[in-house]
């Protein structure tokens, strides 16, 4: 569904990750993991369009898009879910919503689909009206997601949703994301946490210093003790 | 001492064997910029000369006036670019010395060499009002602040008129400078001459000079000069005063040149004008305000002079197409054409062997520097505390950046600070260095409590630091960027020794633009050694630098503490970094100290493992409850 | 003295309605690009001039409302084209002095073609309403519309930040701009749009204040000056900040203007400029935004 090809990029001069090649499969969750400062959120960010490549392809469905605008990213089925919960604060849950469904024409489209995730998340039915910044940050987080979902992507890209976030909250995260998955979207789980994201993942790659070390199937990778290692340094 | 220098060992020839095809040519600012001068001043003198040897009065006019405005420009280039504040307000000062002068003079009857004196002094007391301001507030909104003033000026003129003569003007007879004194060449002519030909002089002196170096990091960054002991707003001072005065003369001799002035020559568009000048010729560049008077003035004004109506029109397009054609403006534009053949692009290729040898050298000799007497590999339990926190705590908001933190760095060894994100790393860096001020408990720094202190005192006391994204400045050269640390106010003025300036000139005056983000990381951190800092705090040296690149740097940080004699404080995401370099190790969560020990201890804490792989349910209870 | 106070009122809270226009219309280009259009006040005065040259000298009421609305058509598209040719040279950052140079130079333009076209006199617009009495203080009618036109625009604008899908993307951008990229939001195209918005605002207000502005060529820098003014004092980027800016500034104008003379206006708007700056440079209703090192 998505390729990666040789892909480096960075800030400004500095470049953050280098030379990354990787497969995301549809119908699939494909953890990204590593420690702090490995290059997991600037990898994502590549991918969804808000930072320049210097180097390298990125190909939905055979169709390149490196380099695009997120704008086009995003209408193309790529899309980056932020870290940290992040919202628009001063709008309602309702314009949040509105605005994030770029690729629904008619109000009534929206409204079928809104009341879709409704069922799945009815805290939003229940706050809808109300400013974001009032939600807590596990509300927020699935906010953003159904925001994310609400563009139909072909790929969602996750960057550590379940940080900062209620521990009773993360599983239905979690099960969205499965979900998704199950429908044929592709999704890519950037994660510090390794046990949690070896579990929820079918395949996981494990990043270091900008450059992807160890790559698997989850279930391989979970008795895998080279992870700790690259985690904790050797 | 095998070594012998601080240049991070063998690997250290990574980064220099990289481009060494590439090092013959010198940057743009030392190569063009004499060049630029020297241009500058020959049309200077020939648009005056030629003239006034042809006995033509109206292009003589015509130049003086070009010229005068030029140099007003040349310091509005200096103010905006150099130091970074955006001032509209340049024609005020031009136009309050002008008009002091013509009252003193016109009116009054003072003496002219009276009457341009207090011409002078009015102007450099306006650039004092206007940098009142820019102590506080900065960017656009000094802009309008700035565009106010202008505004004000001449209508003060007028609310004045019995001190003025309002909007009749002030005649001033300057006869007596117009008879030729050389040749057909009369004084006014050369006063002109001299006046422009120094302003250009004066631009590039202060640009070598230690304070045109301190206001440019001032101006691009308050921190950044503030963490070397540079006061920012005293370089915004001294930037607007330095303007004054020369715009101010450039003022006081537009009197003689004109015989009269009148509150309409000072609107608010003269001061725009000016602005135009500098960014349409080239913002930045030394010789900018000269194609920019020439495009905007002697184009509408002279060569349309038959189609005076459409003066205001053409001017308006010639800015506005040049801003948008040539974003770089005219000599910006020439010069990146004339310099794409040569290899100003490519990779400078730094001597770090050199360069580290240098350094050590330099640290030897310095006062306080690293004479070997402090230095030591392990931390000893009896050292004197530099840094001490009591009781720190800090929140943003409802969220925890350091919670009830006490830590002792005692001198000598390296330090090590580690932790999850968002665990009050660099918050805790940032409170010694004085950026965040803690809302309980206390810090002192070699003995002397931060509280009431501000950046620049705190690095006085011998506290050096680098940041997340190095403060490497693409403006300056590679040699001015390092001579940074020699310009710091806590140690002697320092200088390269002869030997390596010279065998090393190739790269040194290189412009720092072409950097690699691995070298500036170097040449940052070489920067704060030659500071002479005893303490060095250091956030993330090693984000963004490749495997190779990181095994240099944590040779050169075991180099600083063992050879230089410093201190380290090493705020790390690498751990492999950190269990090579630190000597002890500090552990933050949430806010909190969690664990203080020697790598072994951290190292075999289970607890600790777990709150960087986050596999237990332990660790995620925790984060849980964040 | 009653009188002079209700001069002063009636005359300061009608033009600070135009200050408030002003301010307002700085705000929707601000809140989306970060950019200040300085071209702003001629482009005021440019309306003003389009109502005095195309109306004719006893034009209806119906005449008059269609040519305010062609008036603010002609200036939403310039405005907007504007933008896009402003917009073009920045890549990612407005940390240029590109922005700056260009809408001035705009400014520039204007102001010499409103020379060309009219020479260097004030005009004055015909306009189809009589003065009325407020306050026992004759007053223009122009200053009653353009208070209205005032509250009209502000809860139009209100309802399209709130209500309408590319208003509240347009509020979006002022929250979050790395966000509203990743949500995938035409950033550009928005800017553009809130341009467009600035210019609409800006050509009926100079239409509907024609009577009582000054329409010279080099009339404008003090609009843009009075409503940036405005704009600070409110809070930059916060609509209801521009609001009640307008009129504290309008009022402080005509005050000075009586105790001082009318020269000593600027000044005395220079010094409450300085005064709120170094007191609370976030402004009434602003937030003060943290910076980190």
């Amino acid at each position: 569904m998505l390729s990666v090809e040789a892909l480096t990029a960075g800030y400004g001069r500095i470049p953050v990750v280098s030379d990354i090649s990787m497969e995301v499969e549809a119908g699939r969750i494909t953890a990204v993991l590593g420690a702090n400062g490995a290059g997991k959120t600037t990898l994502v960010k590549a991918l969804g369009g808000l930072i320049r490549p210097m180097a390298g392809r990125v190909l939905i469905a055979g169709r390149d898009i490196t380099g695009a605008d997120p704008s086009t990213a995003t209408r193309a089925g790529v899309r980056l879910l932020l870290d940290g919960h992040r919202v628009f604060p001063d709008l309602s849950v309702h314009d949040n919503l509105k605005i994030a469904a770029i690729t629904t024409g008619s109000r009534r489209e929206f409204e079928l689909l809104c009341d879709e995730y409704f069922e799945v998340f009815p805290i939003l039915k229940q706050k809808r009206k109300d400013y974001a910044r009032t939600l807590s940050g596990g509300q927020q987080q699935i906010l953003a997601l159904t925001q994310a979902l609400l563009c139909q992507p072909k790929v969602l890209l996750c960057d550590e949703p379940s940080i900062g976030i209620a521990q009773a909250l993360i599983p239905t995260i979690l099960k969205e994301l499965r979900n998704f998955a199950s429908r044929g979207g592709a999704v890519v789980l950037v994660e510090q946490q390794i046990q949690m994201s070896l579990k929820v993942s079918d395949t996981a790659l494990v990043m270091d210093r900008g450059s992807i070390r160890l790559s698997g199937l989850a279930s391989d990778l979970m008795s895998d003790d080279r992870i700790r290692k690259i985690y904790m340094g050797n | 001492m095998s070594n012998g220098s601080l240049t991070g060992g063998r690997g250290a020839s990574a980064p220099v064997s990289q481009s060494l095809k590439d090092n013959g040519g010198l940057g743009w600012r030392t190569l063009e910029e004499p060049a630029q001068l020297v241009l500058a001043v020959a049309v200077v003198v020939a648009c005056l000369g030629l003239p006034a040897l042809a006995g033509n009065v109206y292009w003589l006019h015509i130049a003086q006036l070009c010229c005068l405005y030029a140099s007003a420009a040349v310091f509005q280039n200096l103010l905006v670019s150099d130091a970074n504040q955006i001032s509209f307000g340049q024609g005020a000062v031009f136009g309050v010395a002008a008009y002091s002068f013509g009252m003193a003079s016109g009116l009054n009857g003072l003496p002219l060499a009276a009457g341009a004196g207090l011409g002078i002094c009015a102007a450099v007391l306006v650039g004092l009002v206007l940098a009142g301001p820019s102590l506080r507030v900065q960017g656009y909104y000094l802009g309008f602040v700035t565009i106010a003033a202008a505004m004000v000026f001449p209508e003060m003129l007028m609310a004045f008129n019995e001190y003025t003569n309002g909007i009749i003007g002030i005649g001033v007879d300057a006869g007596a400078l117009r008879r030729p004194i050389v040749g057909r060449i009369d004084l006014l002519t050369i006063v002109v001459a001299v006046t422009t030909s120094a302003a250009f002089l004066v631009h590039r002196r202060v640009r070598l000079s230690r304070l045109g170096r301190m206001m440019v990091v001032s101006g691009i960054s308050p921190e950044g000069a503030a963490s070397l002991g540079f006061r920012p707003g005293r370089m915004r001072f001294a930037a607007f005063v330095i303007a004054a005065f020369f715009t101010g003369i450039a003022g006081v001799i537009y009197v003689p040149v004109i015989e009269f002035v009148s509150p309409h020559s000072f609107a608010f568009e003269f001061s725009a004008f000016l602005f135009f000048a500098m960014i349409v010729g080239g913002q930045g560049r030394l010789i900018g305000p000269l194609f920019g008077v020439a495009v905007l003035y002697i184009v509408p004004n002279v060569l349309l002079v038959d189609l005076a109506q459409y003066r205001l029109i053409v001017y308006g397009f010639m800015a506005l197409g040049v801003m948008l054609l040539f974003p770089d403006g005219i000599a910006g534009s020439i010069i990146r054409l004339l310099t794409r053949s040569s290899a100003r692009s490519a990779n400078v290729a730094v001597d770090f062997h050199a360069l580290g040898a240098e350094v050590e050298q330099q640290l030897r000799t310095s006062s306080g520097g690293g004479n070997g007497t402090r230095a030591g590999t392990q931390t000893d339990a009896e050292a004197p505390e530099l840094v001490r926190l009591h009781n720190v705590v800090r929140f943003y908001g409802s969220v925890a950046a350091l919670d009830d933190v006490s830590l002792a760095i005692r001198r000598g060894g390296v330090h090590g600070l580690v932790g999850p994100n968002g665990s009050g790393k660099t918050t805790l860096l940032n409170a010694i260095s004085g950026f965040v001020r803690p809302q309980g408990g206390s810090i002192t720094v070699f003995g002397r409590p931060t509280a009431g202190r501000t950046v620049a005192d705190v690095a006085r006391l011998g506290v050096g630091r680098t940041f997340q994204a190095p403060r490497i400045y693409d403006r300056l050269t590679t040699a001015e960027n390092l001579q940074l640390g020699f310009d710091a106010p806590a140690r002697a003025p320092g200088r390269w020794s002869a030997a390596f300036a010279e065998a090393n000139a190739g790269w040194l005056h290189r412009e720092a633009a072409s950097l690699t983000h691995g070298q500036r990381r170097l040449i940052e951190l070489y920067r704060v050694a030659l500071s002479d800092a005893e303490l060095l705090l250091l956030d993330e040296p090693a984000a963004g630098l490749s495997p190779d690149e990181r095994v240099v740097l944590g040779r050169l940080v075991r180099q600083l503490c063992s050879e230089g004699g410093k201190t380290i404080l090493i705020v790390e995401h690498d751990l492999n970094l950190v269990w090579a370099v630190a000597d002890r190790i500090s552990v933050l969560e949430s806010g909190r100290l969690i664990a203080d020990g020697t790598p072994d201890d951290i190292r075999g804490n289970p607890h600790i493992e777990r709150l960087f792989t986050g596999s237990d349910d332990e660790a995620e209870v925790s984060d849980a409850q964040r | 003295m009653a009188y002079e106070l209700a001069i002063i009122f009636v005359r300061g809270l009608g033009l600070g309605a135009i200050y408030s226009l002003i301010a307002l219309s700085f705000n929707v280009v601000y809140m989306s690009s970060g950019i200040l259009n300085f071209a702003q006040g001629n482009i005021l005065v440019l309306a003003g001039l389009l109502a005095a040259l195309l109306s004719p000298p006893e034009v209806s009421v119906s005449l008059w409302l269609v040519l305010m609305l062609v008036v603010g058509c002609m200036l939403t598209l310039a405005v907007a084209a504007q933008g896009a040719m402003t917009l073009a040279p920045l890549r990612s950052s407005t940390e240029q002095h590109s922005w700056l140079v260009s809408t001035m130079a705009v400014s520039v333009i204007i102001g010499a073609s409103i020379l060309i076209v009219q020479g260097p006199f004030a005009v004055t617009a015909p306009y189809p309403f009589p003065g009325v009495r407020i306050l026992g203080v004759r007053t223009p009618f122009a200053y009653l519309a353009v208070t209205a036109l005032l509250v009209l625009c502000f809860v139009a604008l209100q309802l399209f930040l709130r209500r309408t899908r590319t208003g509240v993307a347009i509020s979006a951008l002022a929250q979050d701009l790395e966000l509203a990229r990743a949500t995938g939001l035409r950033v550009r195209l928005l800017q553009v749009v809130s341009f467009g918005i600035s210019g609409a605002i800006l050509g009926v207000t100079g239409f509907v204040a024609a009577p009582v502005i000054s329409i010279a060529p080099d009339s404008g820098i003090s609009y843009i000056l009075s409503g940036f003014i405005a704009a600070v004092i409110g809070g930059m980027g916060n609509l209801y900040g521009a609001l009640v800016g307008g009129p504290i500034v309008g009022v402080m104008a005509m005050s000075s203007a009586y105790l001082f003379g009318g020269e000593f206006q600027n000044l005395v708007l220079l010094t409450l400029l300085v005064a709120v700056l170094m007191v609370r440079p976030q402004g009434l209703f602003g937030r003060m935004s943290t910076r980190h090192v």
